[in-house]
């Protein structure tokens, strides 16, 4: 049965595959710098991202914070939005937008979000740019690290450490100012006198900044980032990745510049290995796709301008698909190989929830009524041979203006409310009010019958709403 | 610090969006503790109860970690390296 096997099996269990590769035994990655096209892509999306996630707090609306998603008043204002957590809808479909945005994207063109978007890249850029210009490119960081403790050594650690801990500070900073008001932080900073839990949320988001982007780096994309173990899921044949052409590199082997490869019988390759010294996760992406490659494009950059250098074509690296590699294809099929059923699918998933979402954020009504009836006091007979209800009717005004709102009820005859059949309600405000509602007693109806209250804003009847409760006749 | 960190960041993502799952539907000043309200201040129980689905969550990662090991490592704990 085996009789290709070998036919000494070991007994003891080879020991296992090295288990302390996690944080513990780990080769420091020097990133050297790297300019071209994608990096400017990735630079305009750090400014973009950053611009938005620091200024954003800053703006005003209405004369309060444009953004603020308040914990403590459980509200979200976004702009001219109000949200309650009765709008958790709206969240739950932004939600899975963002997946399908993510699965549409990869799709096309592998990881886009992890090369561009993502906080880790953006910060690890940020980090690494304020590293390059306080320690210098990657030879003199080698260098330095390598050397003794020195004066100047500690003075240039230690400036890079500060202005990390710094953005890092303010990054938290920021973070916190998205969910208490900015208003009430600054005042704390003038005082200095935080709450205490404000003052460990900022360090403890602006500690982890410091840890992921100024220390960890691509270990959080290797070890901890959930996305990149089952990105491979979204990945096809006809995927954009970065993609070494192998046909067209190998032989690899180092020429004079301008050498025509064929006549010194190599490829294009002239392995010079400033693809692996730009990789942010310090792997060699001639050696095929990996699960570690993040998508960056710092290689392609960097083989391009060697290849300037020694004359020869562009994109030795590049943005290429499996299929098109293996089938030789040009642009052109490459790109009719981008509309396919699965992207075709996830694009269509996609313009139809986000259709969904503006159209219930358009038709949202800025009014929500609730009816309890008060079940501490029974239904009970009063003077003239009425039966009394009472209820708790609140009233939510997602506005910003304080509105008086109009209310009655009716679903059977002689039905009407006793009192004030008004309510003022603050802007953005909730308030509840109790109702005796009287009707005339009708030995038919004992027991429960529907009834409807109708609320509507004095100054737009036209938006009214029914809300429907149950009205008790005793025996 | 391998098996540490395969602990508590698992759970620390877990905790983070049960937290946001928990607060959205239930509002903290509507909350008992031991019979009484809660009378804590909104950020503080948004922490505390973090740090509470965290622990938990943690407790959960810890139980999964104790019960992989292999009948190897129980028999022979002293040839673990």
């Amino acid at each position: 049965m085996n009789s290709t096997a070998p036919s000494t099996q070991p007994v003891t269990p080879p020991p296992p595959p090295e288990q302390d590769s996690l944080y513990a035994v780990r080769q420091k990655v020097y990133v050297r710098a790297v300019t071209g096209l994608f990096a400017n892509w990735r630079w305009a999306l750090v400014w973009i991202t950053q611009i938005l996630f620091y200024g954003l707090p800053w703006l005003s609306w209405n004369g309060r914070q444009a953004v603020l998603l308040h914990l403590v008043e459980r509200k979200f204002y976004i702009f001219g939005w109000v949200f309650w957590p009765q709008d958790v809808f709206f969240l739950a479909i932004l939600l899975i937008i963002s997946a399908y945005s993510l699965f549409f994207f990869t799709a096309i063109a592998g990881r886009l979000w992890c090369g561009y978007a993502c906080p880790q890249t953006v910060y690890t850029e940020i980090f690494m740019w304020v590293e390059q210009k306080i320690e210098g490119d990657r030879n003199k960081r080698m260098k330095l690290d390598k050397s003794p403790m020195s004066p100047r050594k500690f003075a240039i650690k230690a400036a890079k450490y500060g202005s990390w801990a710094a953005i890092s500070i303010w990054t938290g900073f920021t973070f916190v100012s998205y969910f208490s008001p900015l208003s009430d932080l600054l005042r704390s900073v003038q005082t200095l006198s935080f709450g205490p839990w404000e003052l460990f949320w900022i360090l403890f988001y602006g500690g982890f900044t410091y840890l992921f982007a100024g220390v960890m780096r691509e270990q959080v994309c290797k070890y901890m980032c959930p996305y990149a173990r089952f990105q491979s899921v979204m990945f096809d044949p006809d995927t954009l990745v970065i993609t070494y052409d192998e046909a067209r590199g190998e032989p690899r082997g180092a020429r004079k510049k301008g050498v025509e490869p064929k006549s010194v019988s190599k490829g294009d390759c002239v392995d010079c290995g400033i693809c692996v010294q730009v990789c942010p996760t310090g792997i060699d992406i001639r050696d095929g796709l990996q699960y570690e490659c993040i998508g960056c494009a710092a290689c392609i950059d960097a083989c391009d301008q060697v290849m300037d250098k020694m004359e020869y074509p562009r994109g030795l690296i590049r943005y290429s698909t499996e299929n098109a590699i293996k089938k030789g294809w040009g642009t052109k099929e490459v790109v009719a190989h981008v509309f396919r059923p699965r992207t075709l699918i996830y694009g269509f998933v996609l313009v139809v929830l986000s259709l969904a979402f503006v159209w219930g954020l358009a038709s949202r009504e800025p009014l929500r009524v609730d009816v309890m009836r008060d079940r501490s006091s029974l239904a009970r007979e009063v003077e003239g041979g009425m039966i009394e209800n009472v209820y708790e009717l609140q009233i939510m005004n997602m506005t910003e203006q304080p509105r008086t709102f109009v209310f009655g009820a009716r679903g059977i005859d002689g039905i009407a409310i006793e009192g004030d059949k008004r309510l003022q309600v603050d802007a953005a405000g909730m308030r509840s009010v109790t109702l005796k509602v009287r009707a005339p007693y009708d030995p038919d109806k004992v027991g429960a019958t529907e009834v409807f209250f109708e609320v509507y804003p004095e100054d737009k009847p036209s938006l009214k709403l029914s809300e429907k409760t149950t009205f008790l006749f005793p025996r | 610090m391998q098996k540490l960190i395969q602990i508590l960041w698992p759970s620390f993502l877990v905790a983070g969006v049960v937290e946001a799952i928990f607060f959205t539907v239930i509002n903290p000043s509507e909350l008992y503790f031991f019979g009484s309200p809660v009378r804590f201040d909104a950020i503080t129980t948004y922490s505390i109860g973090f740090f509470a689905f965290w622990l938990i969550c943690a407790a959960s990662s810890l139980t999964t970690i104790y019960f992989q090991r292999t009948a190897n490592e129980i028999n022979h704990p002293e040839t673990k390296s």
